[in-house]
Order: structure tokens, then C-alpha cells, then sequence
């Protein structure tokens, strides 16, 4: 394994969310060790490494779904731990590998939890996601595999993201669903949305994105292009 | 009842009923005469024993208060062993029984519905904690099961921007209402299906069926109030035992009380 490479240039208007020295352990093990990245703001940005590497449990300290034991997590600068975990997961969505729809309609899903909620608004969020707006009466509990993937993605659009973490979003889907939410995940990071995307599939972080991160063993052993980052794990297999 | 002599002369007829099951067991051949002779001794020589000793306890406060204690510790620890893998499970099953117990038992005496006396008290407290003890562990035990179970649901709730108590709302509502629906069919059936345990010893006493009826209504309500009241504690306290900083649950690991 090669050793750390530098990384690229730095964005002159800063991260929008960034990990300063953070430790994470769980029962005794260490599961992220002083791991500092940052994340830019409209662009999908891959996390990538093996099983094990902690790249799930790095996106989930991203919403607070882990708290790491030492250093900080930063949106637009501020320590996430200042924010509402409510008001930052509305911020920071978050994309799980299995889709989880809640028992009810489509339409009741993307609302949950929402103060207020109109059907355009619901619509849009579909449309965004790559369902028609009809899909708003559909059961939640009819949908494929791939098109409940999609109805989270809308659900975490309704709620208007600054970023959305994306955990393995298509390592639960066949390859024709996978080929469709991973154009939706182009088109989220060529609209602005900032994406980061936690993947084992090399290939599919380098058709995704153009820089990532690599974790190997709870460390970030290299981050910058995928060049670079192909660079950095020789080992990896080349898809 | 009739003298001392002629309730012994009936505990011994009634014991014919046993012979008939020993006979039925011998005769189908089901080897449960050896158990069947056991228990029926045991239960004559434990209510025997349990008669002597109530007959002194109800003489005195202090040895009220010790039977009271004994009953909830044993329950406590009854119901601990249910909840197993939940932190602090003891702790979480004493304050539930206790609390939702203690609750009735101060409105039913502060309220003049019971004779604060320790014939009254002991039984009634007998009722409420065993019922509390078993709504504490049917909705403990549930809690811990949601929550360990749904826990990508839950999260994926979380993930919405919700606050954790609504997150959580749907697991709390199952794990409630299974805890309370025996209690709640028990008294919505009372009287067609069952004849319950007040009204058929009060009968059984001589009590008219009206003041029987009066009596087990008041248990009923009683225990409806109790056991709800538990089974409420007992999910929030399981809740509690997992929930940490920053609205979100930690089911993996135990957390410090």
C-alpha cells in the first residue's frame, strides 16, 4: 500500500464540510483514526476503500449518527455539534445502502416529518429523482428495489440538502436499477448538490465523481483525483 | 365456611378430583401421577404455610412492609431477567413495578376505595405488582426487540431531520399496546369468558355476587391504570437506557448508567 498522497489543490472558497482530526472507536476498536478531508461544495466527491476501511462510519459521523470522540466535523466552517441534529440532518440528507420506506403511501414517505409539505413540492422532489409525479399515490410497499431507492433519494430532496451522504446507494440494486440512480447521482452533482459517496466499486466512484478520498483500516492513506487515487492502491483491481 | 374439621373433610373430597387425573393418567398412560401427587402436596403444604404466615403479618405494619418488599424485589428481578441485554435491566424493571404500583395503591388508599389495613393491602399489592411485572417485561422485552430490530428504519428516520421521540413513536405505540392487550381482553371479556380471581373468592366466601362484582370491578380498573402506567415507564426507561447525545440511539454497545 502506498503512503499518503498529498492532497490537490485547495478550493479557495473552502469545504462546505470537512473532518478535522477525527477519532472514532467502537467495544475498544478503533474504527477512524485522525482522519482530516474535506469535502467541496456542487461536486460529488467518492469515498472509497475496502470493506472494513470505516468509510460508512466516517459519512455517518457527517450527521451525527456517530459522534467521534475527538476532533471536529465542519458545515460552512461551524462545528455540526453547535446545530440542531434535526436542523443539520435537514441540511446533510443522507442515502442508505438498503432502502427503507416507511408503511404508508409514497406521498406520506417524502412528507414524514415535515411541518408542511405541498404536492408540488412532493412532485418536484420525485421529478428530481427521477419518478413521475403519479408515483405520489403508488403503495410504498409495491415499489421495486431500485425505485424505493429513488423515493428515499426524493425524500431526502424534499427536505432541500446542502449535501447528501450516499452510502453504497446502488449495492442493493440490480445492474439496470444501479445504471439509473447512478445517471440520478450525476445529474444531483451536475445541478450544484454536493454529494459525497461512499462506494467499494472504484469504477463506479471514477464514473461519478472526480476527486475522492481513500480509507483503508480507519485512516485516510490518499485523497485527490482518481488518478491519484488509482495511484495510491496499486493493488486495487482496475475496472 | 363450617368448622375447622369439616374444611379439612373437604380439602380431603376434593382431593377425589386428583385421584380422577391420576386415574386418567395411569389409564392413557401419560406418567404424570408421580407429578400430579407432587404438586397437589405442594401446593396443600405451601398454602398452609402461607396461611400461617399471613395470619402474622397481618398482625403487624413492620412485617407488612418486609412482605411488600420481598414481593417487589422478587418481581423486580423476574421481570430483569426478561429484559436481558438491556443496561441496567434491573433498575429499569424495579422503578417500572414500583412506581406504577405505588401509584395505584396511593390512589386507592388516599381515596378511601381500600382500608389502608394489611389484610387489604397485602393482597391488593400482590395483584398490582404481580400484573405490573408481567406489563413491565411484555413491554420492556418489546422495546429492547424494536429498537434492536429496526434499527435502519430508525435511523432512516433520524436521517430525515426528525427529533428522536418521533422517530421512535411507531416502536413505543407497538410495544405498548402489546404489552397491554391481555389486560385489556381480560376486561373486556369479564364475566363472558372469565370469571376472575376477586369475584370467585369473595363468591367462594360468602360475599353477595353484587359486593363480588363491586370488588372486582374496582381490581379491574385498578389494574388497567396500573399496568398501563407500566408498561409507559417501562418503554421509556428501555428507551432511555439506549438513547445518547444528539438524537440517536446506540444499541450496539452498553452505556454507562
Amino acid at each position: 500500500m502506498a503512503g499518503r498522497v498529498p492532497p490537490g489543490s485547495p478550493d479557495p472558497a473552502g469545504p462546505i464540510l470537512a473532518a478535522d482530526h477525527i477519532s472514532l472507536s467502537r467495544g475498544g476498536r478503533t474504527v477512524l483514526h485522525d482522519v482530516t478531508a474535506g469535502f467541496q461544495q456542487g461536486a460529488v466527491t467518492a469515498i472509497v476503500g475496502p470493506s472494513g476501511a470505516g468509510k460508512t462510519s466516517l459519512l455517518r459521523c457527517f450527521n451525527r449518527l456517530e459522534q467521534p470522540e475527538r476532533g471536529t466535523v465542519r458545515l460552512e466552517g461551524s462545528d455540526i455539534r453547535a446545530l440542531d441534529p434535526t436542523v443539520l440532518r435537514r441540511r446533510v440528507g443522507m442515502i442508505f445502502q438498503t432502502p427503507v420506506v416507511f408503511e404508508g403511501g409514497v406521498r406520506a414517505n417524502l412528507a414524514y416529518g415535515l411541518e408542511q409539505s405541498s404536492d408540488d413540492d412532493l412532485a418536484g422532489a420525485l421529478e428530481a429523482a427521477g419518478l413521475p409525479a403519479s408515483f405520489l399515490d403508488r403503495a410504498a410497499t409495491a415499489l421495486s428495489v431500485g425505485q424505493a431507492q429513488r423515493v428515499c433519494i426524493a425524500r431526502a430532496l424534499v427536505r432541500r440538502p446542502q449535501v447528501l451522504l450516499m452510502d453504497e446507494p446502488t449495492s442493493a440494486l440490480d445492474v439496470d436499477a444501479s445504471r439509473v440512480v447512478e445517471a440520478l447521482i450525476a445529474r444531483l452533482g451536475s445541478s450544484g448538490l454536493t454529494v459525497v459517496l461512499v462506494t467499494h466499486d472504484l469504477a463506479q466512484a471514477r464514473r461519478l465523481s472526480r476527486r475522492a478520498l481513500l480509507l483503508s483500516a480507519g485512516e485516510v492513506v490518499g485523497e485527490g483525483s482518481m488518478d491519484v487515487i488509482e495511484a495510491a492502491w496499486g493493488a486495487w483491481p482496475r475496472t | 365456611m363450617g368448622s375447622m374439621a369439616t374444611d379439612l373433610t373437604a380439602i380431603a373430597l376434593s382431593l377425589l378430583l386428583v385421584v380422577v387425573a391420576i386415574g386418567i393418567s395411569f389409564r392413557r398412560k401419560l406418567h404424570l401421577e408421580k407429578e400430579l401427587v407432587v404438586a397437589a402436596t405442594r401446593a396443600m403444604v405451601q398454602l398452609f404455610i402461607l396461611a400461617a404466615l399471613i395470619r402474622a403479618v397481618f398482625a403487624s405494619l413492620g412485617l407488612t412492609s418486609l412482605l411488600l418488599i420481598v414481593m417487589l424485589a422478587a418481581a423486580t428481578f423476574t421481570s430483569a431477567r426478561r429484559l436481558v441485554g438491556v443496561p441496567g435491566s434491573t433498575w429499569v424493571s424495579g422503578v417500572s413495578i414500583a412506581a406504577s404500583s405505588g401509584f395505584a395503591l396511593i390512589v386507592l388508599f388516599a381515596l378511601g376505595i381500600f382500608e389502608p389495613e394489611p389484610r387489604v393491602i397485602i393482597p391488593v399489592a400482590g395483584i398490582l405488582i404481580g400484573n405490573t411485572m408481567t406489563a413491565t417485561s411484555l413491554a420492556g422485552a418489546r422495546m429492547r426487540d424494536e429498537l434492536t430490530r429496526n434499527l435502519a428504519d430508525i435511523e432512516s428516520r433520524l436521517a430525515l431531520g426528525v427529533r428522536l421521540k418521533i422517530a421512535l413513536a411507531p416502536y413505543v405505540r407497538t410495544a405498548t399496546v402489546n404489552s397491554l392487550i391481555p389486560t385489556i381482553d381480560a376486561t373486556k371479556n369479564v364475566g363472558l369468558v372469565t370469571l376472575p380471581g376477586a369475584f370467585v373468592g369473595m363468591m367462594l366466601g360468602g360475599a353477595s355476587p353484587v359486593l363480588a362484582a363491586q370488588v372486582q370491578l374496582i381490581v379491574l380498573f385498578m389494574l388497567l391504570g396500573a399496568v398501563s402506567l407500566a408498561a409507559m415507564i417501562a418503554t421509556i426507561l428501555v428507551v432511555r437506557r439506549y438513547r445518547t447525545e444528539g438524537e440517536r440511539i446506540v444499541v450496539s454497545e452498553s452505556l454507562p448508567l
